[in-house]
């Protein structure tokens, strides 16, 4: 079913402002502005942002390391990222994660550099939601190869067993860092082993943004029903090289030009001009003010204000005077 | 009012107590509604088994369960069995629990308690024998507890189930098994952390001993009286923070340290309070420094082998006459 015009509109807006996101990020390492690496999530648009579309305010989100799109989903603004990259003092996380992007009042609890190590917190943040008797619902959103991780069994072993309201959402790019999928997975799906657990699963295509919404929006609902949890695996190309280092060469040329024809942002863009919701024009003006926006983020951060000795030592423990 | 309660009820009862005055506390680990070692044993009655939760056997993800739990409003008190086995957890003790509070800007603590075992003698050889706190000390953001008494094992496990920081209570094997008891109020109390116990004042030498270390440099201590060296024993109950007013202002008055573990020397506890010695209290010392601790070899099994490794009184009376 089509998504209401207006819900498209923001999700294709929000699609806009990753891809913009990362190409200011991307052109500022080039000018040698900024030293945070990237792990750029172009082509990924549609799932990140489609995961999270369905979600509410109070339901947790932990996301991964690759991009942007999943906390711009959740409601994380350009400036707050930007803060926050840069190590300001006025940072979500006062500049001390920077990449770890965190926002506790779009209950997004922090991001692990170790990757996998929160597939537990999503087990036990859903296991609190359920102790308390909420409705919350947590996404775990992950890619492929932190799948496997010796994390991931346990977490989705305990979820089954206590039958948590927790989705995974597993993003298939391809690749895992430098490594083609297919040099650590001897299967073409990472889905089935769901099962292994008793936890239902989808496998979908990661660049439709309707139907990552959707099949998002029944994996919520079911676990906020109470059946448990559920796992989505969206099936994507990573169109960038790992981060920003990387060297690359790795990439089939012909795997860019196939996966290249059904990018997300122009698969959606399509469906916008086809059903009359968005013109020529109109495109044009939205695209200029989602870089308007992003441009002003980065001009805000670069003047915030720098984190000073004292906050060096600050918030390490709530007790005071241990070290 | 005063009762006399075993190491073990007094871990019993602190959970207990905290469970019920605070509904977000709740218990977790293997086994733990039975309580494979009887710190657990009961509970299960009196709060259900919502809140005594019984785990798989994976170390690592419980302790991110727990951890999940805590940054969403509870009060998890994560047991991992041994603490051979919590090295198994240690991505989310060292690399995550006490470093979430300060990346994430302070918006999400992690308010939880890890009890787990330690120690050897019970002729279980390398894997179920260790001390391994000084494995945690270089971790920031924690706090580390060794209690070596009934009272405080109750008052600091009742500290750290309410503190907003993330704690490591080690509870000694000896301590739980060997049938030591000791008095504790009738009414409630906490222990803050920090703050070290002077467990028997001298003139003659310092010995900062923690958990079961305690009791053997008591032993020690009359040994020594004998021969009229009267040593100062102090007890710090918790690692981190350390209690360094109450260690070196006994220094000073001694002028001779001695510190006792029952982990390996390499890197430990011993090594920490000694470097301080070093830097900070160098004029106040008349002699070297003096660690009794492990050696640097696995467990052994054999009752014969695991008595030769295990610090014990002797080797603190001989610590303490080389430094006179």
């Amino acid at each position: 079913m089509p998504l209401e015009n207006e819900k498209l509109l923001g999700l294709y807006r929000k699609m806009l402002l990753v891809r913009a996101m990362e190409e200011k990020h991307g052109s500022l390492l080039q000018e040698g502005k900024i030293q945070l690496m990237s792990h750029f999530g172009t082509g990924q648009e549609a799932v990140a942002i489609g995961v999270t579309g369905p979600l509410r305010r109070e339901d947790i989100l932990f996301g991964t390391h690759r991009g942007v799109g999943e906390f711009i989903g959740k409601g994380m603004s350009a400036k707050d990222i930007w803060l926050e990259y840069m190590g300001k003092k006025t940072g979500l996380c006062k500049g001390k994660g920077t990449l770890h992007l965190c926002d506790r009042n779009l209950n997004i609890p922090g991001l692990v550099s170790s990757l996998g190590s929160d597939f537990s917190y999503a087990v036990g943040m859903a296991l609190s939601s359920k102790m308390s008797k909420t409705d919350q619902v947590t996404l775990y959103f992950v890619g492929e190869g932190t799948c496997n991780q010796g994390e991931a069994g346990p977490a989705m072993n305990m979820a089954a067993l206590w039958n948590l309201p927790v989705v995974f959402a597993v993003c298939t790019n391809q690749f895992c860092e430098l490594s083609y999928m297919s040099d650590h997975y001897p299967t073409e799906d990472v889905a089935p082993r769901a099962a292994g657990y008793g936890i239902p699963y989808e496998i979908v295509d990661g660049q439709d943004i309707e139907t990552t919404y959707e099949a998002m929006e029944k994996a919520v609902e079911h676990a906020r029903s109470g059946k448990g949890p559920y796992l989505i695996e969206y099936k994507t190309f990573r169109m960038a090289l790992h981060f920003s280092g990387d060297p690359g060469g790795y990439v089939k040329p012909e795997d860019l030009e196939e996966w290249g024809k059904r990018d997300p942002i122009d698969l959606c863009q399509k469906k916008l001009f086809d059903r009359g919701i968005l013109t020529g024009e109109g495109d044009k003006e939205l695209r200029e003010a989602v870089r308007a926006e992003v441009d002003g983020a980065v001009e805000e951060a670069f003047s915030g204000p720098d984190p000073t000795v004292e906050d060096l030592f600050e918030d390490i423990y709530a007790q005071k005077g241990v070290i | 009012m005063v009762k006399t309660i075993s190491f073990l009820q007094a871990l019993n009862e602190a959970m207990a107590e905290e469970m019920r005055r605070d509904p977000s506390v709740f218990v977790l680990g293997e086994d733990v509604r039975i309580g494979a070692f009887g710190q657990t044993a009961g509970l299960v009655k009196e709060f259900g088994e919502d809140r005594l939760l019984n785990t798989p056997i994976s170390e690592n993800a419980i302790t991110g369960v727990a951890m999940g739990a805590a940054m969403n409003g509870h009060r998890p008190v994560l047991e991992l069995m041994f603490c051979d086995f919590a090295m198994l957890a240690m991505d989310q003790i060292c690399n995550q629990l006490g470093q979430w509070r300060y990346v994430t800007g302070n918006q999400y603590p992690v308010p939880m308690t890890i009890r787990t075992a330690v120690g050897g003698g019970f002729r279980m050889a390398y894997g179920h024998s260790q001390c391994l706190q000084s494995q945690l000390i270089q971790a920031p953001g924690l706090i580390l507890v060794e209690p070596s008494t009934p009272y405080d094992a109750k008052g600091l496990l009742k500290s750290a189930i309410r503190s907003d920081d993330p704690v490591i209570v080690f509870e000694s094997k000896k301590l739980m098994f060997g049938g030591v008891e000791g008095e504790v109020p009738e009414e409630e109390y906490t222990i803050p952390f920090g703050e070290a116990v002077v467990r028997k004042p001298g003139k003659d030498a310092t010995v900062v001993a923690f958990g079961f270390m305690v009791y053997e440099a008591m032993t020690a201590a009359q040994e020594l009286a004998q021969e009229d060296i009267d040593i100062e024993v102090i007890d710090p109950r918790t690692i981190v923070p350390l209690d360094k007013d109450t260690i070196f202002e006994s220094v000073e008055k001694t002028g001779r340290l001695v510190t006792v573990e029952e982990g390996r020397m390499r890197g430990g506890l011993g090594a920490e309070i000694a470097a301080l010695a070093c830097g900070e209290y160098f004029s106040s010392l008349k002699a070297p420094v003096q660690r009794v601790a492990a050696p640097m070899s696995p467990i052994p099994g054999s009752p014969a082998l695991e008595d030769l490794y295990l610090p014990n009184k002797d080797s603190i009376v001989r610590a303490v006459k080389r430094t006179l």
